[in-house]
């Protein structure tokens, strides 16, 4: 079996003006492997995820899909240059992404948000798109809610269908930004349930995470950060049953009731 | 023969000559205050080197009385830029462009106001800017805008009423010429300011029926 990580991340930095938020991360992701990341609100989980997809350009470091470098390219000389966004644009189609705020667009329908990418991005005629995106839409089971707009579900629904459309993409990983975060606590299960489905389907997934159930139950490895760097990492029997770091204990004392 | 029908019915067809005019130039004005009202919303917005341009311009479509505006684009841009050669295309001119000084904040005020995170959805996906701006940001914000448009569209019409001082022949040059001819005002202003009233009416009617449809349709609340 091919041992590529499905995503590295090697020395990852990143500055905002003076603020230094990332401060070298390197970890890998293996294929179908779900990785949880946790901390505090503030210690760069976001900025991390988006450095990834290249939502914020790094500042420093590199990031590898499936082998293959992220964003820039080392010439000839040795020097780092950032590539074109045409070339950046084709890896992010690799890569779905899950935000806390859902971010459907509320002009198009349910179907009309997952098709919406792979028809325009990935050239698939309408017929195709469609059939694909019922297929996504019946993986988050929402196959009835097809027509619908998404001003018309609850918070959990939206959530499933932006999951929905980032899967539609085909891509080798999915992120996500705490995906549950600004869902009322009844609506969180279903959201969590779908991923889980997802995980057990082998997709390789990285998630911020504040629910500490799933990040111990669902994940293969999980990543703790704090200012900026990794504190701890391990698989969750280590992290959640007897962590190193002093300030992940302390975190996981006021997150763990 | 009462004065209605002496007055404004036997002179109907010039009225509706008038009338004609007026929607057509408008018509015409709207679309460049759309056309102009974007693209120097966009220069402001995206093209850094030619954004001083695009606010100045701006500014003194906003800050020029429409009056003046219209007196400046017929007898100064003929001398500067050998253009506009009629005084219809000058009405059109000048009120389109006022109004895309307008047109311009509206449209930057509704870009704005869309969440950065539909358009990082649509870049995480892989789209373009271009396309995340056409698919995604534009309808949003044609939809959130639509009830200043309209409402711009109506001082359009209000306005138009001034072209008539550079002899284009619209509905108010029509009315004016009658009363000059038969010194009997009250009947045929009347009408006039009544054909005014419908226009705008129809206009501002339609534009809200079709935003409230379409909000409605996307489960989205009334502005
Ligand atoms: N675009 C930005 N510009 C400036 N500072 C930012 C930006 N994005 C994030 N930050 C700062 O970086 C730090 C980490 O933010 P973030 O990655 O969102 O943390 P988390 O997701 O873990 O809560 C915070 O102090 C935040 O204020
Ligand atoms: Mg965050």
């Amino acid at each position: 079996m091919d041992a590529t990580p499905a995503i590295r991340v090697v020395d990852l930095r990143k500055s905002f003006g003076t603020l230094e938020v990332l401060k070298g991360v390197s970890f890998d992701v293996d294929r179908g492997s779900v990785v949880s990341m946790i901390g505090a609100s503030g210690s760069g989980k976001s900025t991390l995820l988006r450095c990834i997809n290249f939502l914020e350009t790094p500042s420093g470091g590199e990031v590898y899909i499936d082998g293959e470098p992220m964003g820039f390219r080392t010439d000839a000389t040795g020097q780092r240059r950032l590539q074109p966004l045409s070339e950046i644009n084709r890896m992010r189609r690799d890569l779905g992404m899950v935000f806390q705020q859902f971010n459907l667009w509320p002009h198009m329908t349910v179907l009309g948000n997952v098709i919406e990418a792979p028809m325009r991005v990935r050239g698939m005629n309408r017929k195709r798109a469609a059939a694909l995106g019922e297929e996504c839409l019946a993986r988050v089971h929402l196959s009835e809610k097809a027509r619908e707009y998404p001003a018309r579900l609850s918070g959990g629904q939206q959530q499933r269908v932006a999951i929905a459309r980032a899967l539609a993409m085909q891509p080798k990983a999915m992120l996500f930004d705490e995906p549950t975060s600004s869902l009322d606590p009844e609506l969180t299960d279903e959201v969590l349930a779908v991923m889980r489905e997802l995980a057990g389907d082998g997709t390789t997934m990285i998630v911020v995470t504040h629910e500490m159930g799933f990040a111990r139950d669902a994940s293969d490895r999980v990543l703790f950060l704090h200012n900026g760097l990794i504190e701890e990492e391990g698989p969750p029997e280590q992290v959640f049953g007897a962590p190193r770091s002093e300030r992940c204990r302390q975190f996981l004392s006021k997150h763990l009731q | 023969m009462s004065n209605w029908e002496r007055l404004v019915w036997n002179q109907r067809g010039v009225l509706l000559q008038g009338l004609a005019v007026t929607v057509e130039v408008c018509l015409i004005a709207f679309a460049v205050a759309i056309v102009g009202g974007l693209t120097l919303c966009l220069i402001r917005m995206h093209v850094r080197p030619l954004r001083p341009v695009a606010i100045v311009l701006i500014e003194f479509f906003r800050a020029t009385p429409i009056f003046v505006q219209l007196m400046w684009v017929t007898y100064v841009w003929p001398e500067l830029f050998g253009w506009p050669n009629s005084f219809f295309t000058a009405g059109w001119l000048a009120l389109g462009l006022q109004s895309s000084g307008y047109l311009a904040e509206t449209f930057r005020a509704g870009i704005e106001g869309i969440a950065r995170g539909h358009r990082e959805a649509g870049y995480a996906l892989g789209m373009p800017p271009l396309l995340v701006f056409r698919r995604i940001v534009m309808p949003q914000t044609l939809l959130t805008v639509a009830p200043s448009i309209v409402n711009q569209f109506t001082v359009i019409v209000k306005s138009s009423t001034l072209i008539s001082v550079i002899t284009v022949q619209d509905l108010m040059f029509q009315a004016m010429k009658l009363v000059n001819v038969w010194y009997e005002p009250i009947e045929i202003l009347t009408v006039t300011a009544a054909l005014y009233i419908l226009f705008v009416f129809l206009v501002s009617t339609a534009g809200k029926l079709l935003a409230d449809r379409l909000r409605r349709r996307y489960g989205l609340a009334a502005a």
